[in-house]
């Protein structure tokens, strides 16, 4: 379990490290923030003023060991828009993105186990043919776009739920929807297809010979034996999420996270904000990554022995 | 007591198995319905706005924000009008083209390279197989579409960009797919024939790996076809796509949210189109896939 750990460790400060250097290789050597960042009328001293203000007019070897050795000391650079440090304004969007993901993930959670096992257990029925073509049709459409209709119908005309921003918990019900019904579409086939596997399995025809009801059955023999599918499936959704999936949503729904601050930071071509906000959603990737490795690890003994 | 329960039985699968045959018969069949829909929309990317009704640029500021089945001097607008006049089905026919150029090359430029990687990776195993595994997680395990945002907005939003980092999404699902099933198709005996003859591991990879692969490929390219429009809606939408007067999907979807509080057709019909292309996609892939697994 400690060596497991350890590789794991390594592998996500790898993939930390390798976001590090995409990051600082697409900013240095294949674009040039400064000419990205000046008016279209700047003249060329203009511009390598500004390259000598970010710093990108030093030689490259310098360049490297300025940015490394100062994200090692938590130091992302200036903003430039905000005039304080780039991490300050990341800092300050990250709850509210922790936030919309965890109630992103329950509602799809939620929406995709229930349905799963339901329609896995009644395998061609109503409810399945109804809750797969559904769940098709939530992964086959843009989750920004399904923001918006849910936005049309019960903000607009309904007027039950804010349109956007974050006031009150009645702000979450809408973008956690659209996340819900996206993810969980992906969570549902997983689910639906792994309750299905296990309903021919010698132990659920030993239970049903019994005499056991068909709910203990399925709520108590089958879940259990599915939960480590069902638990890990939501676990890389949940890395998905931070992979990227959330900044449309935030972006549609106003809300202030770092997906929203990200994207005004690429408006304004505040270069130092737009790094430190993938970085740290890098982090979370890999942070969320290890916790689902470890959890499946811990869950499933069979993978030790193999 | 048996007797009853027997005609029961019978009585309600007669008539049950009628309803299912014909439930059968057109399920079976739904599968034409999302070929229907492609071939429609691969016909308006060939053609684009030549079969469109109306010029997707003309602007008529007299017969803006008109609903979907509205009529104006200029004719019948089916899906309506935008902000600018202009009529929003000729744009929706516009933008197919696009949409699917841009989708199909990133497509085929991210399988080249996942079928080549997932290929070596399995056939030649050791070293090679871990550098290309471990590369294709790190790659997974990234926030790409915040780097992708980055890389655009550095090199300025074009096509040309979004083809070039496009495939990097795509291309790990192909390796990891390729090399197990290449990792399979090893230890069969026609490919140990294959060594034991002396092919060269290039052809072998070439002339017997490739066409008992085909199958799985054609299934995740079709899959991942849809994958890569959403994601090019995506990117468009939070304005680093294409750039207008270029269109797509992804594109008319963020032009109209502005309006969603009083012309929402403006976002939803986009939308719509886009949502039911990838669903065929989705579709026909699932489909596809079945069939290749009853075969086997």
């Amino acid at each position: 379990m400690l060596r497991f750990l350890v590789t794991r460790l390594r592998d996500g400060f790898v993939v930390l490290l390798l976001v590090l250097v995409v990051v600082f290789f697409l900013s240095s050597v294949v674009g040039d923030p400064a000419e990205a960042m000046a008016p279209a009328d700047s003249t060329p001293e203009q511009i390598q003023r500004l390259r000598e203000q970010l710093g990108t007019d030093k030689p490259l070897a310098e360049q490297a060991v300025d940015y490394f050795g100062g994200i090692a000391h938590g130091d992302f650079g200036e903003s430039l828009w905000q005039q304080r440090p780039a991490i300050d304004p990341v800092r300050e969007a990250l709850p509210a993105t922790i936030y919309l993901s965890i109630a992103g993930i329950v509602a799809a959670a939620i929406l995709g186990t229930v349905a799963g096992i339901i329609a896995g257990t009644r395998p061609n029925g109503i409810f399945d043919r109804v809750a797969n073509m559904i769940a098709m049709a939530g992964i086959s459409v843009p989750t920004f776009w399904l923001g918006m209709v849910l936005i049309v119908i019960f903000a607009v005309r309904l007027g039950w739920v804010p349109t956007s921003g974050n006031i009150g918990w009645k702000s979450i019900i809408l973008p956690a929807t659209a996340i819900g019904i996206e993810h969980g579409g992906r969570i549902f086939q997983l689910v639906r297809s792994g309750t299905f596997d296990e309903l021919n399995k010698p132990y659920v025809l030993v239970a049903r010979s019994k005499g056991l009801a068909g709910r203990v059955v399925v709520w108590k023999h089958i879940l259990r034996n599915a939960a480590v599918l069902i638990i890990t499936t939501i676990g890389w959704e949940y890395v998905r999420l931070w992979g990227g999936a959330m900044i449309a949503v935030e972006v549609v729904f106003a809300w202030p996270g770092i997906g929203q601050l990200v994207i005004n930071a690429a408006d304004r071509q505040d270069f130092p904000v737009l790094q430190a906000g993938i970085i740290v959603a890098g982090l979370f990737v890999v942070l969320s990554n290890l916790v689902v490795d470890t959890f499946y690890r811990v869950v499933d003994r069979r993978l030790q022995v193999a | 007591m048996s007797v009853v329960i027997e005609t029961r039985t019978q009585a309600t699968s007669t008539r049950g198995r009628r309803v299912r045959d014909i439930a059968h018969a057109i399920g079976s069949r739904s599968w034409l319905i999302w070929v229907a829909f492609l071939a429609f929309i691969v016909i308006c990317a060939v053609f684009g706005a030549k079969i469109a009704p109306h010029d997707p640029l003309e602007q008529s500021l007299l017969d803006r924000l008109k609903p979907p089945f509205s009529t104006t001097d200029n004719g019948f607008h089916f899906l309506g009008t935008d902000a600018l006049g202009r009529d929003l089905f000729s744009q929706v026919i516009k933008g197919a083209r696009l949409t699917v150029f841009i989708a199909t090359v990133s497509m085929l430029i991210g399988s080249v390279i996942g079928i080549s990687l997932g290929m070596a990776a399995g056939f030649y195993g050791g070293i090679v197989d871990r550098l290309i595994m471990r590369l294709a997680e790190a790659q997974t395990a990234m926030p790409m579409f915040l780097v992708a945002i980055l890389l655009i907005i550095l090199l300025g939003p074009n096509v040309i960009n979004l083809v070039l980092i496009l495939p990097t999404l795509v291309w790990p699902t192909f390796a990891r797919i390729v090399r197990a099933e290449t990792l399979r198709l090893r230890e069969t005996p026609f490919i140990e024939a294959a060594v034991a003859v002396g092919c060269t591991g290039r052809s072998i990879m070439w002339h017997h790996l490739r066409p008992n692969l085909l199958s799985r490929i054609v299934v995740l390219g079709v899959i991942s076809t849809g994958q890569v429009i959403l994601a090019e809606a995506g990117l468009s939408f939070l304005g680093a796509g294409v750039q207008p007067p270029d269109t797509t999907w992804g594109l008319l979807i963020a032009d109209g949210r502005q309006y969603l509080a009083t012309s929402w057709w403006l976002t939803i019909t986009p939308g719509i189109v886009l949502g039911l292309t990838v669903l065929s996609l989705n579709m026909l892939g699932r489909r596809y896939a079945n069939l290749a697994e009853a075969r086997r």
